[in-house]
């Protein structure tokens, strides 16, 4: 039992973190970035690259995932969403399959299906918690996207310019009205969330073990995209909240089915969740329900 | 005589290929209060929104404090001075009422942090009810409240000009009067103030000088003071509704023809 | 859009005629020796694509919804085959190759149905959600399980076996995967002429517009993505036994997503386009392989990307697009300048309408709305407002902007629900009914600002409007048989009668968005009543025109009421026309209901005035 705690919210909190980049994107354009996954995973491979290939140490690697999924989703906001000629949510939401592709075959193309291996921040045999076992890079993960999640939040509430970011969810147009420049809002939240994809994808690479192209479209943005929809779409906590309830989920499955010679059976969890909050709570579990007559 | 604060020369716009505004000229002078009148498909909102820089302009020309604005964006004529208490939902409703004037002031908080204390101060020295309330969501607040906020966080930039886009849309008749002696206190202190209201008699009770719009243009422009319920009818197009002989000549002409019709109960 | 063609014999035989080329051409070309057994498996893999491109764009092109697991649907067409038509241990009886496409299509439209279920009652992106969650369930677990495949291996699709002949050149095998291309081909032409058709597109233009027309937004996005699913499992039937052999892997998430790159590089909504998008790269991916080897044409699908990302940039409708941009600049240039020109022409006398939905023979009002009430949010929108609009008046509604009726009219035409009241159209209470049952029952109503499917023509948006009285089922359109033709018949007919009495027999097959504004407002009155409904509700008409056009507008409200007995409750702000031709006006301000009677004394009464202008000026 406490090992399926620890394990799922080691994970689920990754889930979470990624799930609210998606949800951050949702609010500030009304569309999903199904690319998020892949930009992750694009990172992953620059700090393979950095430390595993060039030696460098696994800092400069992340700072390198990091610096180069921001920049490819800054690119993608400048050359892609904002010259769009009818700029709709649908679009922007098809556009993003088309970075997906555009990513999953440059992989393919340029690293092939062979696996690489992924770095690790810390070695080392790590600590005991509830009878479990933590490694380092675990307890590195949890402290990490603690900082994040906070650290967004405060940022979010505490300065002007996020006030702007959450207020431009809200209604674009009075946020523009009170001064607040829109373009830098937008391009913050894809920027914003490049960054959270590749620390994602980062400290979900040792638990996975291996990298091949799609690696985190396939480990991590599904389930976070059901955190996201669990979270209605609308809530950042509801969002990371579906992220740990996931996380959990998956451990406590993958224990109690252990037997079962099904493959992925977590994934058959996650489409149930997902179709179920569809039914019964379209709006999320943290989501106020839908003004009526809005349509 | 000195140059009025706000020019709008000749200004074309629209909507793909439905043209609104057919060419709308107006100028409100430093220290006054103009209202923009007319009925719905008038071109007000429209005209308040090209002034504001959300939707573009065709052609024209629009100036305010001496520098052409025409084609500035909308965030950066905020900086030059231009607020807005914009219609609809007037404030971000899932911000408190201390973030909603945080996000006022956004553009002067960055010129000048140090003096927000101050003008935050003077905000809720002239709206009490905010001050008792600035950590509560704006959303939950009374539609009277919720106009308090959107005029205070209007003012909170210490602006040069206030923009009002139908303030009394949708609310409750209370609320409105309650909106008006709001708007009366700001008039009292010498802002500058573009009013675009469709509720005239509202509007009427604050502007110095109205501007009546019919069709996408001002027909009328002048002193309140010279406008009557006849003059406001005619200039609105419903002149028929007083009895006043500017209708058109379509009703006499074809009314006589469909007398014999037994469904029409005239 | 493609443009519809009614099936008539001369089509049925043009089709037959393809039929004989596409199987006889590879067969013959393979006795030649000039398609050999590598050549036939390239071009097989491109005609099993273009079925899978044809399929997903059902959904996307025509309905406008996103799947990104579309290859999880061939999938379960390939697995479900194999089940039937290949011996194992669990099937010791193989069926016929024919059993396992029907097994294969039937399982795709069943599996896809219970998809979009969840996800289609929801506006919004939640089917691309779904999809794609249901891929990678289908390839990390399902596709993996002992039940449908074994384990990871994969299972054997064989080649059918006809009489004593077997398909197992790829030649021979290419022919029968161009024979289903044209029927599917077919069936993708008699749906896009038929009301599925027209019913996709308005859907996928605009949700609430498609509603207004009766259609039943939920049913018909769930009909599109059963459709469509319904191929694609017939697609991954025939590229399994294509390649006689699929594992989960074959339906990875990544042919999916190239799947929808080239139904949008095609140009989405055009059969044409795709089908053209799909053959081209599988040719050029084997010339490419074969001059400078795979490596270089894996770059393929990279370009294709950064092409889709190009084409929803530039909002470009792909090849197809490309192709008739360069056609229409050639041929319909004087269409387009004489739609420029702001010509206004006489509304025409109505005739030759159908027959009303329903007899009016009862002693109560036509419409009756009772104490209807809306709130948004914290605001009282409509406020307990009770109205009678009685048989054969034309009844003005008219108040200050913000007064609340638009929202009424929605409350009344079901396109919201009101928070309380009831609606009564003869009697019959519709409250708490769907818009298009409400229009079925005879409310037909114009919208203001979002009339009509501006991308399809007069004719079209004319059809569209008919769609209640299209009484034929969904497979009567797939087939293009049954009562589908004449009915399809009649109502172009009836469209054709009210185009030509528009006087817009010039623009009948110009897109709407081509016409002036004006044009288009009477375009709107003329698809509200084509449908021939009892209570015609006009939301301002006359906004937008020019005066002169509003004089004639004046005559034409009147005809509607006098020489086609219909209702007319009219939105209006143009008060001197409502004076002129309304028998009774009510009058709203704030959501409430401040005065009613005939419209001479209406309007003269103080609070109407200060209404409008404010009191005591």
């Amino acid at each position: 039992m406490g090992q399926v705690l620890v394990i799922g919210l080691v994970e689920g909190t990754l889930f979470g973190l990624l799930a609210v980049g998606i949800t951050l994107i949702y609010r500030g354009t009304g569309s999903i970035n199904f690319a998020l996954g892949e930009i992750g995973t694009f990172g992953l491979y620059v700090a393979w690259w950095l430390t595993i290939d060039r030696g460098l140490p696994w800092i400069v690697g992340a700072a390198g995932a990091v610096a180069v999924s921001v920049a490819l989703s800054l690119a993608f906001e400048r050359l892609v969403v904002r010259p769009m000629k009818v700029r709709s949510p649908l679009a922007i939401s098809v556009a993003t399959v088309g970075l997906l592709t555009a990513l999953l075959s440059f992989e393919f193309q340029k690293f092939g299906e062979s696996p690489r291996e992924v770095p690790v921040p810390i070695h080392g045999l790590g600590v005991r918690i509830a009878g479990v076992n933590v490694s380092p890079t675990q307890l590195l993960s949890l402290g990490v996207v603690a900082a994040i999640a906070l650290g967004l939040g405060q940022f979010l509430r505490r300065t002007d310019f996020g006030l702007g970011v959450l207020a431009a969810a809200q209604d674009p147009d009075a946020t523009r009205l009170v001064g607040v420049p829109l373009r830098r809002v937008t391009a913050f939240v894809w920027g914003a969330g490049g960054a959270v994809a590749a620390l994602a994808a980062l400290f979900v690479a040792p638990t996975v073990g291996v990298l091949t192209p799609g690696f985190a479209s396939t480990h991590l943005f599904v389930v976070a995209l059901i955190a996201a929809v669990v979270g209605g779409l609308s809530s950042l906590q509801g969002a990371f909240v579906g992220g740990l309830a996931l996380g959990v989920l998956k451990s406590g499955v993958l224990r109690v089915f252990s037997e079962s010679a099904l493959p992925g059976k977590e994934y058959l969890v996650y489409l149930a969740i997902g179709v179920a909050v569809l039914l019964l709570r379209p709006d999320g579990i943290l989501g106020a329900p839908r003004l009526r007559g809005a349509t | 005589m000195a140059t009025p604060l706000l020019q709008v020369e000749d200004v074309t716009t629209g909507f793909g290929s439905s043209q609104v505004l057919h060419g709308v000229t107006f100028t409100v002078a430093e220290g006054e209060i103009a209202g923009v009148f007319g009925l719905n498909g008038a071109g007000k909102s429209v005209t308040m929104k090209t002034i504001a820089g959300l939707v573009p302009t065709w052609s024209g020309r629009i100036s305010f404090a001496g520098e052409d604005i025409t084609t500035m964006d909308a965030e950066d004529r905020v900086v030059l001075g231009m607020s807005h208490v914009p219609q609809g939902r007037q404030v971000f409703p899932a911000l408190t009422v201390d973030e909603n004037l945080r996000l006022g002031a956004y553009t002067s908080r960055r010129r000048d942090r140090a003096g927000y204390a101050a003008r935050l101060d003077r905000v809720l020295t002239q709206f009490p009810i905010l001050a008792d309330r600035r950590t509560q969501l704006a959303g939950t607040m009374s539609g009277g409240q919720q106009a308090s906020l959107a005029v205070g966080r209007a003012l909170i930039n210490e602006p040069r000009l206030v923009l009002i886009d139908e303030p009394s849309a949708g609310l409750s008749p209370t609320v409105v009067s309650e909106l008006l002696e709001i708007l009366g206190q700001v008039a009292a202190s010498g802002v500058t103030m573009v009013l675009v209201e469709q509720n005239i008699s509202f509007g009427l009770k604050l502007a110095h000088v109205a501007h009546l719009m019919q069709s996408g243009q001002v027909v009328h422009s002048g002193p309140v003071a010279e406008l009557d319920q006849q003059r406001l009818a005619e200039h609105l197009g419903v002149g028929r509704m007083l009895g006043a002989s500017t209708g058109s000549a379509l009703a006499s002409r074809r009314r006589p023809a469909r007398g014999s019709n037994g469904a029409a109960p005239r | 859009m493609t443009p519809t063609v009614p099936m008539t014999p001369t089509v049925w035989l043009r089709y037959l005629g393809v039929l004989l080329v596409a199987v006889s051409a590879p067969v013959l070309l393979g006795e030649m020796g000039v398609l050999n057994d590598t050549r036939a498996l390239v071009l097989g893999e491109a005609v099993a694509l273009a079925i899978a491109a044809l399929s997903l764009n059902v959904l996307m092109g025509y309905a406008g919804q996103i799947s990104l697991g579309h290859f999880a649907l061939l999938g379960i067409g390939a697995f479900v085959s194999s089940k039937v038509t290949a011996p194992s241990a669990g099937n010791p009886v193989a069926l016929p190759f024919v059993v396992g496409l029907v097994a294969a299509t039937g399982a795709g439209g069943v599996v896809a149905f219970l998809i979009g279920l969840p996800a289609l009652r929801l506006r919004g992106l939640y089917l691309a959600v779904v999809t794609i969650v249901f891929n990678f369930v289908m390839v990390q677990s399902l596709f993996q399980s002992s039940w449908l495949s074994s384990g990871s291996g994969g299972v054997e699709l064989p080649r059918p076996l006809i009489g004593s002949f077997d398909f197992v050149r790829n030649a021979d095998y290419l022919a029968v995967l161009l024979a289903v291309l044209v029927l599917v081909w077919l069936i993708d032409a008699n749906l896009s002429a038929s009301k599925l058709g027209r019913a996709f597109h308005a859907i996928r233009s605009d949700e609430t517009m498609a509603a207004s027309f009766g259609v039943d937004v939920t049913r018909y996005k769930l009909m599109a993505f059963t459709i469509s699913g319904a191929l694609a499992g017939l697609a991954g039937a025939l590229y399994g036994h294509l390649f006689t052999f699929v594992n989960s892997g074959t339906f990875d998430l990544t042919q999916s997503l190239f799947l929808l790159t080239l139904v949008v590089i095609g140009g989405l909504g055009s059969r044409a386009g795709v089908v053209a998008a799909a053959l081209l790269y599988g040719v050029l991916d084997f010339v490419l392989g074969e001059v400078f080897g795979a490596d270089v044409a894996g770059w393929v699908v990279f370009g294709s990307a950064l092409l889709l990302m190009f084409t929803i940039a530039q909002h470009a409708t792909g090849l197809a697009g490309a192709i008739r941009d360069a056609r229409e600049r050639r041929n319909e240039r004087s269409v387009h300048v004489a739609a420029i020109t702001p010509q206004m022409v006489d509304l025409p006398r109505p005739t030759g309408l159908p027959a009303r939905v329903s007899a009016s023979s009862t002693d109560g009002p036509l419409l009756a709305v009772r104490g209807v009430t809306v709130d948004f949010g914290g605001l009282r929108a409509v406020d307990d407002v009770s109205i009678d609009v009685p048989t054969g008046r034309i009844v003005g509604l008219i108040g200050p902007n913000g007064a609340g009726k638009t929202t009424l009219f929605n409350a009344i035409s079901g396109a919201l629900r009101p928070d309380a009241g009831h609606i009564e159209l003869l009697g019959r209470d519709l409250s708490g009914t769907p818009a298009h049952v409400r229009a079925a029952a005879g409310i037909g109503r114009t919208f203001q600002m979002i009339g009509l499917a501006t991308d399809l023509s007069v004719t079209e948006n004319m059809l569209l409007a008919q769609h209640q009285v299209a009484t034929y089922g969904p497979l009567e359109s797939l087939a293009g048989l049954g009562r589908a033709p004449r009915i399809e018949a009649e109502m172009r007919q009836r469209a054709n009668d009210a185009i030509e009495a528009l006087g817009f027999a010039r623009y009948a097959d110009t897109p709407v968005k081509n016409l002036s504004h004006g044009q288009q407002r009477i375009v709107e009155i003329g698809c509200a009543l084509v449908t021939a409904p009892e209570l015609v509700m006009l939301d301002e008409p006359s906004a937008g025109m020019a005066p002169g056009a509003v004089e004639n507008l004046a005559v034409r409200l009147r005809d509607i009421r006098d020489e086609l007995d219909r209702t007319v409750l009219l939105i209006e702000h143009n008060i001197p026309l409502v004076l002129d031709v309304c028998d009774e006006i009510y009058v709203l301000a704030n959501g409430a209901l401040i005065a009613h009677g005939l419209p001479d004394d209406v309007v003269a009464r103080p609070e109407v005035i200060e209404a409008y202008l404010g009191a005591a000026i």
